[in-house]
């Protein structure tokens, strides 16, 4: 009976919290889109420390971390574990955690650090000298706040929501959900839906702080899984609070390998995309402006399909994907019975369960072939590479892509 | 040396056949107990072993240094040459999965079924102990065992590191570096979340003890437990039972080593453990606290 009890007393400990934490939020206010995209335009970024739970459903193979440590590769699939701390301007550090390894990002200002503890390599990014000039007088700018003139012809958190709106309701349908409560905050749900049927994404929805106005978590979903969403990005646990000065500075361990990349300063016309992007409102819109060598863009919204040419697959991977993938489920093991029931669980089509890091055999894992060539699918983007160099992206499904090749 | 020999003279005489508590019986239980368990030779031979491993690891890493083969291996391995500190992470990290389960099968696997199989058990009973309370001096000298088996590990580690390799700042898994003291710190916090870490397992070894007469059996049935928590934490497919595995937050004392320690991921390694112990706590006592004592 005692034991009876205790078990009991212990399942009720473990599973109340979760259940009283899911009740939703009571007693906000309603709000417009329109409104909660003008709070959050006008939100101060604010300094936060705290969890965030990544998971990814995309349909791709998953990759054990056991294996190979923190390392980024494990975000196409499988659920991670990142920390993260900002001061709400150019300090943050963002750590993604394994069960034995951790491996950070770290910006202070001008410079970053990724740090593994994998392979306890750093690297080191910095601005080239006319960067770090143009940075710092950027800052100093800042620092004095925005010239009369400037400030002028800035727009109003107002004004730059509802353009912001105008822009999404070309292709989308902007809605509000049911507030909701992420990390123990109440937030409320914006719904950006497609407004056409041909891409793979069914609906994003961005859970907004109701008091700090900060994102508290992202949700993709796909039009193939009604379930659970595809892609999701949020808190499990934030502080709004400055975090600790010690946090956010990197100094490299004594015996790391430090590897130094400096990024030069973009020129004047790269630097003219984003400005046009941000200027929704003009009537010249971002699809006017310049685009790379070699890409070219069809479709508008969510059915947009880049295609980049001219990119030799095979020599970025140093090897035939085909001979990698044949290589794996060839290899003899011990006795016939064992190597046939290896070959049971290898499909057919050349996919094998990769564990092996290898790039080439990576590729083999994810990619499958088709008439028009090697096909990446997965729950909201598909990737098409074709024999003869060119690579069409899109979040729409691979019958699209290979319609279009 | 059974333990009616060893309780025979401190205990009255007139002991009653319904055993009630008599002040100090408890203590000097505890202390037979304690004697009893590290006098056993196969336990003093379990701790050396156990001892053994970081100094063979450290030796193996020493001679390894500046061939092809340093600077690689699982989890921390890597960087015991690099800071001797690391060494007592690394061989508590390579004890854990199987070696530190079988210390305490051993141990709590004998605890009871062992009595009850060299027929001592029955005379155990009638000391002047409630069954409640005899189980609970059992379970805390396995505990100290289990404690000092990972004592062990760590102090050896500890004092091979710093000869081999010598001790300076350690750098975390987040790549900042910290004064050796607080490094010292650190690893000492890791060290004592695994010894905690090990109390649920202890909990279900007791447990199977008291089914049992054959001390074997209970053995082995606490190391299956622990492996096949272990198995079950490597499917995705059971992620929803996952946070409740006896094993699962097990390797969470890497969290001592990151920059900012979250003692909320170490609560609730810590709770689930509570949790095992409660139940499993709960059923051995229903069990012994009500069975037929016949050996």
């Amino acid at each position: 009976m005692v034991p009876g009890v205790v078990a009991a007393a212990v399942a009720g400990a473990f599973l109340a919290p979760p259940l009283l934490a899911n009740a939703g939020a009571e007693g906000l206010p309603d709000l417009t889109p329109a409104e909660l995209a003008a709070n959050v335009a006008a939100a101060e970024s604010v300094p936060l420390s705290g969890t965030v739970v990544y998971t990814a459903r995309l349909g791709l193979p998953e990759i054990p971390t056991a294996l190979t440590g923190a390392n980024p590769i494990a975000l196409l699939g499988g659920s991670s574990t990142l920390r993260v701390w900002t001061d709400g301007e150019d300090r943050s550090r963002v750590a993604l955690l394994g069960d034995t390894s951790e491996y950070s990002v770290v910006r202070d200002g001008p410079e970053a650090w990724t740090y593994s503890s994998t392979d306890e390599e750093v690297v080191h990014y910095a601005l080239d000298a006319a960067g770090q000039a143009r940075y710092a007088e950027l800052e100093a700018e800042l620092r004095e706040g925005p010239s009369p003139d400037v400030a002028a012809d800035l727009p109003t958190p107002e004004e730059a929501a509802s353009a912001a709106l105008d822009h999404a309701d070309e292709s989308s349908t902007v809605s509000m959900d049911a507030s909701t409560t992420v990390a123990g905050r109440d937030a409320y749900q914006l719904v950006v839906s497609p407004k056409t049927q041909g891409s793979l994404v069914g609906r994003v929805v961005v859970a907004v702080d109701a008091e700090t106005w900060t994102p508290l978590r992202v949700q993709v979903w796909s039009t193939q899984d009604a379930e659970t969403p595809a892609l999701e990005l949020g808190f499990t646990d934030v502080t709004f609070a400055t975090p600790d000065d010690a946090v956010l500075a990197f100094a490299a361990p004594a015996d790391a390998a430090v590897r130094d990349v400096i990024i030069p300063l973009p020129d004047e016309t790269d630097l003219a995309v984003p400005d046009a992007a941000e200027a929704p409102t003009d009537a010249t819109g971002p699809e006017d402006a310049p685009l790379p060598e070699g890409v070219t863009v069809t479709g508008t919204g969510w059915e947009t399909v880049v295609e980049i040419s001219g990119i030799d697959v095979q020599a970025l991977l140093g090897s035939d994907p085909a001979a990698m993938a044949g290589l794996a489920s060839e290899r003899l093991i011990g006795s016939d019975e064992a190597q046939e029931l290896v070959g049971e669980f290898v499909p057919e089509d050349g996919e094998h369960p990769g564990s092996d890091l290898d790039l080439g055999a990576l590729y083999g894992t994810l990619t499958s072939e088709s008439p028009e060539g090697q096909v990446i699918s997965s729950a909201l983007l598909t990737v098409l590479l074709t024999p003869d160099g060119r690579v069409l992206v899109g979040a729409v499904p691979a019958e699209t892509l290979r319609g279009m090749a | 040396m059974s333990r009616a020999d060893v309780l025979a003279g401190p205990v009255p005489p007139a002991a009653p056949a319904a055993p009630a508590a008599l002040p100090g019986a408890v203590a000097r239980l505890l202390r037979s107990e304690l004697r009893l368990v590290f006098g056993r030779r196969r336990n003093v031979a379990l701790l050396s072993g156990l001892a053994a491993v970081p100094l063979l690891l450290g030796i193996v890493l020493y001679v390894a240094q500046g061939t092809a083969l340093s600077g690689q291996g699982p989890g921390f391995v890597a960087r015991v040459t690099g800071n001797g500190l690391f060494l007592v992470v690394a061989a508590l990290f390579m004890c854990l999965p199987f070696l530190l389960p079988l210390t305490i099968g051993i141990a709590s696997g004998d605890a009871i079924a062992g009595e009850a199989s060299s027929g001592t058990l029955r005379y155990l009973l009638t000391l002047p102990v409630r069954r409640g309370r005899l189980l609970a001096v059992k379970a805390v000298a396995t505990l100290v065992f289990v404690t000092a088996a990972v004592l062990a590990i760590a102090l050896v580690a500890l004092a091979t590191g710093a000869v081999l390799f010598g001790v300076s700042d350690l750098t975390l898994l987040s790549g900042t570096t910290i004064p050796a003291g607080a490094g010292l710190a650190r690893v000492a916090g890791v060290t004592a979340y695994v010894a905690a870490s090990l109390t649920g397992l202890v909990a279900v070894g007791l447990f199977f003890s008291t089914l049992t007469e054959v001390p074997v059996g209970a053995m082995a049935a606490t190391v299956v437990v622990a492996i096949v928590s272990a198995v079950l934490d490597t499917l995705p497919q059971l992620a929803v039972i996952h946070p409740g595995l006896l094993t699962h937050h097990w390797l969470d004392f890497a969290e001592m080593l990151r920059l900012e320690v979250d003692w909320g991921v170490l609560g609730q390694g810590l709770a689930v453990q509570a949790a095992w112990v409660a139940v499993f706590g709960a059923l051995a006592w229903g069990r012994f606290a009500t069975a037929d004592v016949t050996s």
